[in-house]
């Protein structure tokens, strides 16, 4: 039993000096993870008057991460300080923060105070702390909800990076099919375009759809690209991916689905992009259970094209043919309002971006 | 008066209270969200303290969240001081 718990120390590291970084690379390898420091924005670590470290935490964004105590310090309030020490810390810029843990781990957070919001074992719990909940969101969609009689009531999740013909092809079709679609637009800023143009974008081209209604997706929906998967070596990518895919379609069927009464939710099929047939997968499991039918519908095909445009439109190939300044060959991709936009000055900077990044987004 | 920065006191340690402040918009009055592990017995103690300081440093348009591990009152008042007077900037908080 340790009790000089005033005597623990807490201290900033320097994540671009290489001692700090061996130091809690060290400690973190012991206890099982492997610490990636690009991985996170900043690492705070408590020791105590004799210098051994007693525990540490990092955080990215709102997301806390690499929280762990040293065996021999954890019957003291090293846990406590370090999770204080990040929340004072985030709440200061953020409305709430969560942290993934495993399921077997949520207990200790539950215990400070963190609320669950899903979970989806063996492999990890979400939690969140702050003056913001998954509540908060709920009122929101209390407060876009329609007033009406119908049971006809779709929705539809969105990113749009950038809004195409694809889009608009699956929107239309439920717009026809149902009395009201929800159509949830991903918030989370990951994206090349950024979710204020992907909104506006999508709002100017939708606009002549009367039963649809734009939603925010607020921090809840599509959670995929944040989701940390450090302490999780042992499993396979495919694995985790399976399983964050289940963990956010979850949310979507307990905290969404109830509230604005959703019967059916409208999917692409993916030839392209593993993490998106994740989820259609995850889908197909968990929804219809709930009481939503998955309509799958087939990507809209091109008419026509040159021999090197692909069949299946798709966002990301609007986003390689703007890197290879092909954007004129993918006319038949784009609505009106995605057109417009990407042939005015106001997106060259998005451009550029796009044309000096790599990878999926 | 009216908190102008988010704030934070206490810890989460047992024997402690954690105490959070945001502001809130204009004429929002006081939103207030206080649990603790010891509810049944002295939940409404708590909640009387909570609104006796609030009343005393006349604080409105306040979202204010305590969670409560059974702190004694003295330590309860305290962190609550500290948290007002943080939101309010009279006092730093312990972060550089």
């Amino acid at each position: 039993m340790t009790f000089e718990d005033t005597d623990f120390r807490q201290e900033t590291l320097d994540l671009n000096n290489p001692f700090d970084v061996k130091l809690v690379t060290g400690f973190l390898h012991e206890l099982g993870f492997d610490f990636d420091p690009t991985d996170v924005e900043s690492t705070m670590i408590v020791y105590n008057l004799k210098g051994e470290l007693v525990g540490t935490g990092s955080h990215q964004g709102r997301i806390l991460k690499y929280v762990a105590v040293s065996p021999k310090f954890r019957d003291t309030t090293a846990f406590a300080l370090i999770v204080t020490y990040m929340t004072e810390k985030l709440l200061k810029i953020y409305k709430h923060t969560f942290v993934f843990t495993r399921p077997e781990n949520a207990v200790r957070f539950r215990g400070l105070g963190f609320s669950e919001i899903a979970s989806s074992p063996p492999l990890f719990t979400l939690l969140e702390f702050g003056f913001e909940s998954i509540f908060t969101y709920q009122d929101y969609l209390k407060s876009v909800k329609q007033k009406t009689e119908t049971t006809s009531i779709a929705s539809i999740v969105v990113n749009c990076n950038p809004f195409t013909n694809g889009h608009l092809f699956l929107i239309e079709k439920a717009a026809a099919e149902n009395e009201l679609v929800y159509l949830f637009v991903v918030e989370e800023d990951l994206s090349a375009f950024p979710f204020r143009i992907r909104w506006e974008l999508i709002e100017k081209g939708i606009a002549h759809l009367k039963n649809v209604m734009m939603v925010r997706g607020g921090m809840y929906i599509v959670s995929g690209a944040i989701f940390p998967a450090y302490f999780l070596k042992n499993e396979t990518v495919s694995d985790v991916m399976e399983k964050q895919a289940e963990l956010d379609v979850q949310i979507f069927a307990e905290y969404v689905v109830p509230v604005l009464g959703i019967k059916k939710r409208y999917i692409g099929t993916e030839n392209y992009c593993a993490t998106t047939a994740a989820y259609n997968k995850a889908m197909k499991k968990i929804l219809p259970p709930s009481g939503v039918e998955v309509i799958e519908s087939m990507r809209k095909v091109a008419i026509s094209g040159s021999s090197i445009l692909p069949d299946f439109i798709s966002a990301s190939k609007i986003r390689q043919a703007i890197k290879m300044d092909k954007l004129d060959d993918f006319q038949e991709f784009l609505p009106e309002s995605t057109r417009e936009f990407l042939y005015s000055d106001d997106s060259r900077e998005i451009r550029n971006k796009i044309k000096q990044g790599e990878g999926r987004h | 008066m009216k908190p102008k920065i988010p704030a934070q006191s206490g810890t989460f340690e047992s024997s402690d209270v954690i105490v959070l402040i945001e502001p809130l918009p204009n004429r929002s009055g006081r939103k207030i969200e206080i649990s603790s592990t010891v509810m049944q017995q002295y939940g409404e103690s708590f909640r009387h303290i909570v609104d006796g300081m609030l009343d005393q440093y006349e604080m409105t348009d306040i979202h204010l969240i305590a969670k409560d591990k059974g702190a004694l009152e003295p330590t309860i008042k305290a962190r609550l001081e500290t948290a007002i007077k943080r939101s309010l900037g009279q006092q730093e908080g312990t972060l550089t």
